[in-house]
Protein backbone atom coordinates (compact mmCIF):
# COMPACT_ATOMS: atom_id res chain seq x y z
CA UNK A 1 0.00 0.00 0.00
CA UNK A 2 1.39 3.37 -0.97
CA UNK A 3 1.59 5.66 2.03
CA UNK A 4 1.65 9.42 1.72
CA UNK A 5 4.39 11.16 3.67
CA UNK A 6 3.73 13.86 6.23
CA UNK A 7 3.75 17.43 5.11
CA UNK A 8 6.31 18.85 7.55
CA UNK A 9 5.65 22.56 7.56
CA UNK A 10 2.90 24.34 9.38
CA UNK A 11 2.78 26.96 6.65
CA UNK A 12 0.27 24.91 4.69
CA UNK A 13 -2.27 24.96 7.50
CA UNK A 14 -5.39 26.86 6.58
CA UNK A 15 -6.44 29.77 8.74
CA UNK A 16 -9.96 28.42 9.31
CA UNK A 17 -8.53 25.27 10.90
CA UNK A 18 -6.39 27.30 13.30
CA UNK A 19 -9.32 29.48 14.29
CA UNK A 20 -11.74 26.61 14.84
CA UNK A 21 -9.45 24.01 16.39
CA UNK A 22 -10.23 25.02 19.98
CA UNK A 23 -13.95 25.00 19.23
CA UNK A 24 -13.69 21.51 17.75
CA UNK A 25 -11.81 20.34 20.81
CA UNK A 26 -14.39 21.84 23.16
CA UNK A 27 -17.22 20.29 21.14
CA UNK A 28 -15.56 16.89 21.27
CA UNK A 29 -14.93 17.17 25.02
CA UNK A 30 -18.61 18.06 25.53
CA UNK A 31 -19.52 14.94 23.56
CA UNK A 32 -17.28 12.84 25.83
CA UNK A 33 -18.79 14.46 28.93
CA UNK A 34 -22.31 13.66 27.67
CA UNK A 35 -21.24 10.07 27.05
CA UNK A 36 -19.77 10.00 30.54
CA UNK A 37 -23.15 11.13 31.96
CA UNK A 38 -24.87 8.33 30.02
CA UNK A 39 -22.56 5.68 31.50
CA UNK A 40 -22.70 7.28 34.96
CA UNK A 41 -26.49 7.07 35.09
CA UNK A 42 -26.41 3.34 34.36
CA UNK A 43 -23.48 2.74 36.73
CA UNK A 44 -25.13 4.57 39.64
CA UNK A 45 -28.45 2.81 38.98
CA UNK A 46 -26.60 -0.53 39.16
CA UNK A 47 -24.76 0.43 42.36
CA UNK A 48 -27.97 1.70 43.97
CA UNK A 49 -29.87 -1.50 43.18
CA UNK A 50 -26.93 -3.63 44.22
CA UNK A 51 -26.72 -1.98 47.63
CA UNK A 52 -30.46 -1.89 48.28
CA UNK A 53 -31.03 -5.63 47.87
CA UNK A 54 -30.66 -8.59 50.20
CA UNK A 55 -27.04 -9.49 49.64
CA UNK A 56 -25.03 -9.71 46.45
CA UNK A 57 -24.91 -11.48 44.04
CA UNK A 58 -28.61 -12.40 43.87
CA UNK A 59 -29.57 -16.03 44.52
CA UNK A 60 -28.83 -18.33 41.60
CA UNK A 61 -26.09 -16.13 40.19
CA UNK A 62 -22.41 -16.82 40.85
CA UNK A 63 -19.81 -14.09 41.18
CA UNK A 64 -17.94 -13.43 37.96
CA UNK A 65 -14.56 -15.07 37.56
CA UNK A 66 -11.90 -12.39 37.34
CA UNK A 67 -9.04 -14.25 35.61
CA UNK A 68 -10.17 -13.91 32.00
CA UNK A 69 -11.62 -10.44 32.61
CA UNK A 70 -8.25 -9.25 34.00
CA UNK A 71 -6.47 -10.50 30.88
CA UNK A 72 -9.07 -8.95 28.57
CA UNK A 73 -8.88 -5.67 30.50
CA UNK A 74 -5.11 -5.50 30.09
CA UNK A 75 -5.58 -6.02 26.35
CA UNK A 76 -7.82 -2.93 26.24
CA UNK A 77 -5.55 -0.89 28.52
CA UNK A 78 -2.60 -1.86 26.31
CA UNK A 79 -4.49 -0.49 23.32
CA UNK A 80 -4.77 2.81 25.19
CA UNK A 81 -0.99 2.92 25.54
CA UNK A 82 -0.43 2.11 21.84
CA UNK A 83 -2.93 4.80 20.83
CA UNK A 84 -1.13 7.35 22.97
CA UNK A 85 2.18 6.51 21.30
CA UNK A 86 0.52 6.61 17.88
CA UNK A 87 -0.42 10.25 18.48
CA UNK A 88 3.00 11.08 19.94
CA UNK A 89 4.76 9.58 16.92
CA UNK A 90 2.51 11.50 14.56
CA UNK A 91 3.27 14.75 16.39
CA UNK A 92 7.00 14.13 15.98
CA UNK A 93 6.68 13.16 12.33
CA UNK A 94 7.41 9.41 12.61
CA UNK A 95 4.69 8.40 10.18
CA UNK A 96 5.41 4.68 9.84
CA UNK A 97 5.69 4.23 13.60
CA UNK A 98 2.39 6.08 13.95
CA UNK A 99 0.77 3.70 11.48
CA UNK A 100 2.11 0.62 13.26
CA UNK A 101 0.91 1.85 16.66
CA UNK A 102 -2.48 2.70 15.18
CA UNK A 103 -2.78 -0.76 13.61
CA UNK A 104 -1.71 -2.35 16.92
CA UNK A 105 -4.48 -0.38 18.65
CA UNK A 106 -7.05 -1.70 16.18
CA UNK A 107 -5.82 -5.28 16.62
CA UNK A 108 -5.98 -4.99 20.42
CA UNK A 109 -9.46 -3.44 20.19
CA UNK A 110 -10.67 -6.35 18.05
CA UNK A 111 -9.03 -8.80 20.49
CA UNK A 112 -10.95 -7.16 23.35
CA UNK A 113 -14.22 -7.47 21.45
CA UNK A 114 -13.44 -11.13 20.72
CA UNK A 115 -12.73 -11.68 24.42
CA UNK A 116 -16.01 -10.07 25.35
CA UNK A 117 -17.87 -12.27 22.87
CA UNK A 118 -16.14 -15.32 24.40
CA UNK A 119 -17.17 -14.24 27.89
CA UNK A 120 -20.78 -13.61 26.84
CA UNK A 121 -20.84 -17.08 25.30
CA UNK A 122 -19.48 -18.59 28.51
CA UNK A 123 -21.94 -16.70 30.71
CA UNK A 124 -25.05 -17.29 28.58
CA UNK A 125 -24.50 -20.93 27.62
CA UNK A 126 -22.21 -22.09 30.43
CA UNK A 127 -23.64 -20.37 33.50
CA UNK A 128 -27.07 -19.43 32.15
CA UNK A 129 -26.74 -15.76 33.04
CA UNK A 130 -28.93 -13.81 30.60
CA UNK A 131 -30.01 -10.24 30.08
CA UNK A 132 -33.67 -10.87 30.90
CA UNK A 133 -33.51 -13.98 33.09
CA UNK A 134 -30.96 -13.09 35.76
CA UNK A 135 -32.60 -10.13 37.43
CA UNK A 136 -30.84 -6.86 38.11
CA UNK A 137 -27.41 -8.41 37.78
CA UNK A 138 -27.91 -9.81 34.27
CA UNK A 139 -29.71 -6.71 33.02
CA UNK A 140 -27.06 -4.34 34.40
CA UNK A 141 -24.10 -6.44 33.31
CA UNK A 142 -25.21 -6.98 29.73
CA UNK A 143 -26.52 -3.42 29.31
CA UNK A 144 -23.35 -1.73 30.58
CA UNK A 145 -20.78 -4.06 29.06
CA UNK A 146 -22.79 -4.24 25.83
CA UNK A 147 -22.96 -0.45 25.64
CA UNK A 148 -19.23 -0.29 26.28
CA UNK A 149 -18.55 -2.97 23.67
CA UNK A 150 -20.57 -0.97 21.17
CA UNK A 151 -18.38 2.06 21.95
CA UNK A 152 -15.26 -0.05 21.38
CA UNK A 153 -16.69 -1.25 18.06
CA UNK A 154 -17.37 2.35 17.00
CA UNK A 155 -13.82 3.22 18.11
CA UNK A 156 -12.35 0.42 16.00
CA UNK A 157 -14.32 1.69 12.98
CA UNK A 158 -13.10 5.24 13.68
CA UNK A 159 -9.48 4.12 13.93
CA UNK A 160 -9.81 2.13 10.69
CA UNK A 161 -11.02 5.31 8.97
CA UNK A 162 -8.02 7.13 10.50
CA UNK A 163 -5.67 4.54 8.97
CA UNK A 164 -7.24 5.00 5.54
CA UNK A 165 -7.26 8.80 5.81
CA UNK A 166 -3.66 8.87 7.06
CA UNK A 167 -2.54 6.63 4.19
CA UNK A 168 -4.26 9.03 1.80
CA UNK A 169 -2.37 11.96 3.32
CA UNK A 170 -5.38 13.74 4.84
CA UNK A 171 -3.50 14.67 8.03
CA UNK A 172 -0.41 16.82 8.25
CA UNK A 173 1.80 17.79 11.20
CA UNK A 174 -0.09 21.04 11.48
CA UNK A 175 -3.58 19.67 10.95
CA UNK A 176 -4.46 16.45 12.74
CA UNK A 177 -7.46 17.07 14.95
CA UNK A 178 -9.07 13.81 13.77
CA UNK A 179 -6.20 11.84 15.29
CA UNK A 180 -6.38 13.83 18.54
CA UNK A 181 -10.13 13.19 18.75
CA UNK A 182 -9.59 9.49 18.06
CA UNK A 183 -7.01 9.30 20.85
CA UNK A 184 -9.32 11.10 23.28
CA UNK A 185 -12.20 8.80 22.40
CA UNK A 186 -10.08 5.67 22.78
CA UNK A 187 -8.74 6.79 26.16
CA UNK A 188 -12.31 7.52 27.24
CA UNK A 189 -13.38 3.99 26.28
CA UNK A 190 -10.43 2.62 28.31
CA UNK A 191 -11.29 4.68 31.37
CA UNK A 192 -14.95 3.60 31.28
CA UNK A 193 -13.73 0.00 31.28
CA UNK A 194 -11.61 0.68 34.40
CA UNK A 195 -14.87 1.57 36.18
CA UNK A 196 -16.89 -1.33 34.73
CA UNK A 197 -14.15 -3.84 35.48
CA UNK A 198 -13.99 -2.58 39.07
CA UNK A 199 -17.72 -2.65 39.78
CA UNK A 200 -18.53 -5.97 38.11
CA UNK A 201 -15.44 -8.04 38.85
CA UNK A 202 -13.63 -6.54 41.81
CA UNK A 203 -16.31 -5.21 44.19
CA UNK B 1 -1.29 -25.66 33.49
CA UNK B 2 -4.96 -24.69 33.30
CA UNK B 3 -6.42 -21.76 31.38
CA UNK B 4 -7.07 -19.62 34.46
CA UNK B 5 -3.38 -19.68 35.44
CA UNK B 6 -2.32 -18.69 31.92
CA UNK B 7 -4.87 -15.86 31.93
CA UNK B 8 -3.65 -14.64 35.33
CA UNK B 9 -0.02 -14.83 34.27
CA UNK B 10 -0.82 -12.87 31.10
CA UNK B 11 -2.73 -10.27 33.11
CA UNK B 12 0.17 -9.85 35.56
CA UNK B 13 2.91 -9.53 32.93
CA UNK B 14 0.91 -7.33 30.56
CA UNK B 15 -0.42 -5.33 33.52
CA UNK B 16 3.13 -4.47 34.61
CA UNK B 17 4.10 -3.47 31.06
CA UNK B 18 1.00 -1.31 30.52
CA UNK B 19 1.27 0.35 33.96
CA UNK B 20 4.94 1.20 33.39
CA UNK B 21 4.24 2.54 29.89
CA UNK B 22 1.25 4.61 31.08
CA UNK B 23 3.09 6.16 34.03
CA UNK B 24 6.19 6.81 31.93
CA UNK B 25 4.05 8.57 29.30
CA UNK B 26 2.42 10.56 32.11
CA UNK B 27 5.85 11.49 33.49
CA UNK B 28 7.04 12.61 30.05
CA UNK B 29 3.90 14.69 29.44
CA UNK B 30 3.76 16.14 32.95
CA UNK B 31 4.85 19.64 31.93
CA UNK B 32 2.74 19.85 28.78
CA UNK B 33 0.06 22.53 28.69
CA UNK B 34 -3.28 22.98 26.94
CA UNK B 35 -6.73 21.50 27.53
CA UNK B 36 -6.22 18.33 25.51
CA UNK B 37 -2.93 17.53 27.26
CA UNK B 38 -4.57 17.95 30.68
CA UNK B 39 -7.26 15.49 29.60
CA UNK B 40 -4.59 13.10 28.26
CA UNK B 41 -2.75 13.23 31.58
CA UNK B 42 -5.92 12.41 33.51
CA UNK B 43 -6.70 9.56 31.13
CA UNK B 44 -3.14 8.17 31.38
CA UNK B 45 -3.33 8.26 35.17
CA UNK B 46 -6.62 6.32 35.14
CA UNK B 47 -5.20 3.93 32.54
CA UNK B 48 -2.23 3.23 34.82
CA UNK B 49 -4.55 2.66 37.77
CA UNK B 50 -6.65 0.29 35.64
CA UNK B 51 -3.55 -1.68 34.67
CA UNK B 52 -2.56 -1.96 38.35
CA UNK B 53 -6.07 -3.19 39.23
CA UNK B 54 -5.87 -5.83 36.49
CA UNK B 55 -2.41 -6.80 37.74
CA UNK B 56 -3.73 -7.19 41.30
CA UNK B 57 -6.67 -9.20 40.00
CA UNK B 58 -4.22 -11.43 38.16
CA UNK B 59 -2.32 -11.92 41.41
CA UNK B 60 -5.61 -12.83 43.13
CA UNK B 61 -5.25 -9.91 45.56
CA UNK B 62 -8.60 -8.45 44.49
CA UNK B 63 -11.66 -9.99 42.81
CA UNK B 64 -13.17 -13.43 42.97
CA UNK B 65 -11.59 -16.71 41.94
CA UNK B 66 -13.75 -19.84 41.87
CA UNK B 67 -12.31 -22.85 43.69
CA UNK B 68 -10.04 -24.91 41.45
CA UNK B 69 -11.48 -28.35 40.66
CA UNK B 70 -8.95 -31.10 41.17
Amino acid sequence: MAVASLAPDAGEVDQLYIETRELRLQGFLFFLISDCVLFSSFIFAYLYMRNSGQGWPPPGVQRLDVAFAAWNSVVLFGSGATMHYALENFKYGHFMRYMWFLLATIVLGVMFLGGQAYEYNHLIFGEHVTWAGSGIFGASFFTLTGMHGFHVFIGVCYLTVLVLQSAAGVYTRGKYFGITAGTLYWHFVDVIWVVLFSIFYLL
Amino acid sequence: MNAAIIERLGAVIAGIVVAVVAFYALYKDWNSTGVENQVFKLMLLLLGIGAILALLAGLNVVGFAPPVKS
